[in-house]
């Protein structure tokens, strides 16, 4: 694998940023501890995440850990601007600008030396111009791989600057805890735990083979790559994707209806998670197939209007698994996919009529909050207990 | 109305005129199943020669189309031909008489018209689902007109989406001597009242595909005038209008209460004339494209209707109207707006408004129809 020698890859992430940017709209709540949000805490200021609140923690409990803490309401208009401030700060430092979410992005400066100074050098600039014209602190992360420049910003964090030399990677990830690997949550750090497995360096130590066992291919062969800092993923300046799709194969036994149901299911439930992550609606409904002979068919449906919603694509996709039944009779399904094309951001929101819970996809939504908050293993259908839902695949926000 | 009984014969011979198979086989053909992939013999036509007539059927199982012509009948019998495909072979061919024959051991059927000659490969009428027939017991008549009035109105505001059979579905609903049907897809909602001279005598009520009634409505229109017979049985709803049979399977589950949506009072009622306003709404909803919202802004004295499209432009017009009360920006989907302003039938619309992210109302002159709205939410 070919990486660059330098250390290039910059990952910028706003401390706090909801906390920071009622931080600098209101003097009085400099220095002290801002929640945001009151049932549940939106965002946290550092002094707040020192008492031990957390994003996502009930309101109540925690003004009991933090007693004293200012709770102001979200102002979501006040977080978009500071947001497109920030971006705008990016784009001005260098054209390769990957945005992850409204906060955060990866920037990578290669080639930029001679007009911009070194990574290290453009990253203390950056920092200092977000403070300047956005008002709020950022954390920069400078590495090889975008993977690591990520773990170095989460290390550097509040308000810091960290660059992880090349060939010097693995002496800096290895001692870390496993849950800075990107895609350990709660969960998989459990389950490490429970093997006495605590370090970044002990999950390198161990075989991709081991890993697999425990945690799954995905997740295995994934963390086994972070684990010896191989990311090969080039930073991608911003393009929005497309489509938004999962796919899984089935291997060549014969799977009853029913069977390839509770796939379709599995994978719809995941895209249109991800879909609802990332503000995307989308119309086309595209099923993919690979048989027996390694032959590929796609059926697609459009809808009439752009969706997120489960029900709705679920729908959609298994009336194109019915009509393509015969096909798949015939011919043997080896691999099962589904794809929503034609994405649209969910911005000028078309609102419904408040006749039924179901329509203004309030299920989709109380779902999504659980799994946000407890892992996307808390709640699950029944069809798919006991199934690996494929979920702790780690993946770039859409 | 004709018996459909499954006659299995070995042969079948019938003719009749070009025109009116054309005409009557195009209509047939609308019933005709475009998902043959699952069930190829749904994407035939049955015909069945006898007595005098040949008759035509077609369905997807969701909704049947029938209908009968007169024909010189040289043998009784029955096939099921390939609907698109015959189509469009007698839409073609040259004016004259057309002849169809079938031998059930040979599999085909045979369609001659003058020198052109056309071998169809058939499917076996038994294999062809029974139609559900009226019930001469509980059928009733309504004025064609008005039921087919009633459906234009409101049949724009169902859903196409799948996943929610129900709002794919029309409400229909008579009371006592008034005819009441609804649609919504969630995003707007249709309702009209239609005095009938003559209701069915008791309160009845259904969800008919919406897909069905379109159908209903495109052979109802025009014509004479005259009256459609129902037939509303357990599972199905069957009407009749001329000599078209056209049969629905009814859809299960409860209809959203909309009486319960309508707001009691609103903040603003705005009239305004109705042409006027349409072709500013039709010609600013070129602007607004990709989900872009129209946007209606309401201030003293003046309308003002604007929408813009990233990389494509902007479109602004005003109106002159008497309105005093606060300003009001509202957006809505530019499609669902003229859906509702061209269901209106009067000159005026009253426009009745709460507030930018409550639904608006759209009322003509009368109060026998409605149209409420649900706004896009603007940005910034």
């Amino acid at each position: 694998m070919f990486v660059w020698s330098e250390a290039t890859i910059l990952h910028a992430d706003a401390d706090s940023f909801f906390a920071s940017v009622e931080q600098r709209d209101d003097p009085r709540l400099r220095g002290r501890p801002v929640i945001v949000g009151g049932g549940v805490v939106l965002a946290a200021s550092y002094e707040a995440k020192a008492y031990g609140v957390r994003t996502a923690m009930v309101g109540h409990r925690a003004l009991r850990l933090c007693p004293d803490a200012a709770v102001v309401p979200p102002r979501m208009s006040a977080y978009s601007a500071a947001s497109k401030a920030l971006y705008r700060v990016f784009d001005d430092h260098t054209p390769l600008v990957e945005g992850l979410s409204i906060d955060e992005a990866f920037l990578d400066v290669r080639g930029m030396r001679r007009i911009a100074g070194t990574p290290s050098e453009i990253a203390e600039r950056l920092r200092r111009d977000v403070r300047d014209r956005v008002g709020i602190p950022v954390t920069v992360g400078v590495a090889r791989t975008k993977f690591l420049a990520k773990v170095a910003s989460g290390v550097a964090k509040p308000d810091g600057l960290l660059r992880v030399p090349p060939g010097k990677e693995l002496d800096f990830l290895h001692p870390l805890p496993v849950e800075r690997l990107w895609g350990v949550g709660p969960a998989t750090a459990a389950k490490l735990r429970q093997v006495g497995i605590t370090t970044v360096g002990q999950v390198a130590a161990l075989e991709e083979t081991v890993l697999v066992s425990m945690l799954g291919r995905a997740s295995g062969r994934h963390l086994h790559a972070l684990a010896h800092n191989r990311d090969p993923r080039p930073v991608q300046a911003r393009r929005r994707r497309g489509s938004i799709g999962s796919q899984r194969a089935l291997g060549r036994r014969r799977r009853s209806a029913a069977e390839l149901d509770t796939v379709l299911i599995g994978l719809v439930d995941r895209v249109t998670l991800r879909m609802r992550k990332a503000k995307r609606v989308g119309r086309t409904v595209v099923l993919r197939l690979r048989f027996d002979d390694f032959t590929r068919a796609t059926r697609s449906h459009t809808l009439p209007g752009a969706t997120a919603r489960t029900e709705a694509i679920l729908v959609t996709a298994r009336g194109l698994l019915a009509e393509a039944r015969p096909l798949v009779e015939r011919q043997g399904l080896t691999l099962l996919g589904i794809s929503v094309a034609n994405l649209e951001n969910e911005d000028a929101v078309q609102l419904t009529l408040p006749f039924d819970r179901r329509s203004g996809g309030a299920l989709d939504a109380a779902l999504d909050e659980v799994r946000a908050r407890f892992g996307t293993a808390a709640v699950t259908r029944a069809v798919l207990l006991g199934r690996d839902p494929g979920f702790t695949v780690p993946l770039l926000p859409d | 109305m004709a018996s459909i009984d499954t006659v299995v014969s070995t042969t079948m011979k019938v003719t009749c005129g070009r025109d009116e198979l054309a005409e009557k086989l195009q209509l047939a053909g609308r019933g005709v199943s475009t998902r043959t992939q699952s069930v190829q013999i749904l994407g035939g036509i049955m015909l069945r020669a006898g007595g005098g007539q040949l008759h035509l059927s077609a369905t997807d199982m969701e909704i049947s189309l029938r209908v009968s012509l007169d024909a010189q009948v040289e043998d009784e019998g029955a096939v099921v031909v390939p609907g698109r495909l015959l189509v469009d072979i007698v839409r073609l061919l040259p004016a004259g008489e057309v002849t169809i024959s079938h031998r059930a051991e040979e599999g085909v059927a045979e369609v001659t018209c003058g020198s052109a000659s056309y071998k169809l490969h058939t499917y076996a009428a038994e294999d062809f689902p029974r139609l559900p027939e009226i019930d001469p017991e509980t059928a009733f008549t309504v004025d064609k007109e008005a039921f087919v009035e009633t459906i234009a109105r409101v049949s724009r505001s169902s859903s196409r989406d799948e996943s929610r059979p129900v709002l794919t579905g029309i409400l229909v609903r008579f009371e006592g001597e008034k005819l009441i049907m609804a649609a919504t897809d969630s995003y707007r909602l249709s309702v009209k009242e239609t005095a009938l001279d003559k209701g069915p005598g008791q309160e009845l009520e259904a969800i008919v595909p919406a897909r069905a009634l379109s159908e209903l409505l495109r052979v109802g229109q025009g014509g004479e005038a005259g009256t459609i017979s129902i037939g509303v049985q357990e599972n199905q709803i069957v009407f009749g209008v001329d000599d078209v049979w056209l049969t629905a399977r009814r859809i299960d589950g409860q209809f959203p209460n909309y009486k319960q949506l309508l707001p009691e009072t609103f903040e603003a009622e705005i009239q305004l004339p109705r042409d006027e306003f349409l072709e500013i709404v039709r010609r600013a909803s070129l602007m607004a494209q990709r989900k872009s919202p129209l946007r209606l802004r309401f201030e003293s004295g003046e309308l003002t209707v604007s929408a813009q499209t990233q990389d494509v432009g902007e479109a602004r017009e005003s109106l002159p109207m008497s309105y005093t009360g606060d300003t009001i920006e509202i957006g809505f989907n530019a499609e669902f707006l003229r859906d509702g302003l061209e269901s209106v039938g009067d000159d005026a619309v009253r426009f009745k408004l709460i507030s930018p992210l409550r639904p608006g109302l759209i009322l003509g002159e009368s109060d026998d129809f409605l149209y409420l709205i649900m706004p896009i939410r603007l940005a910034g």
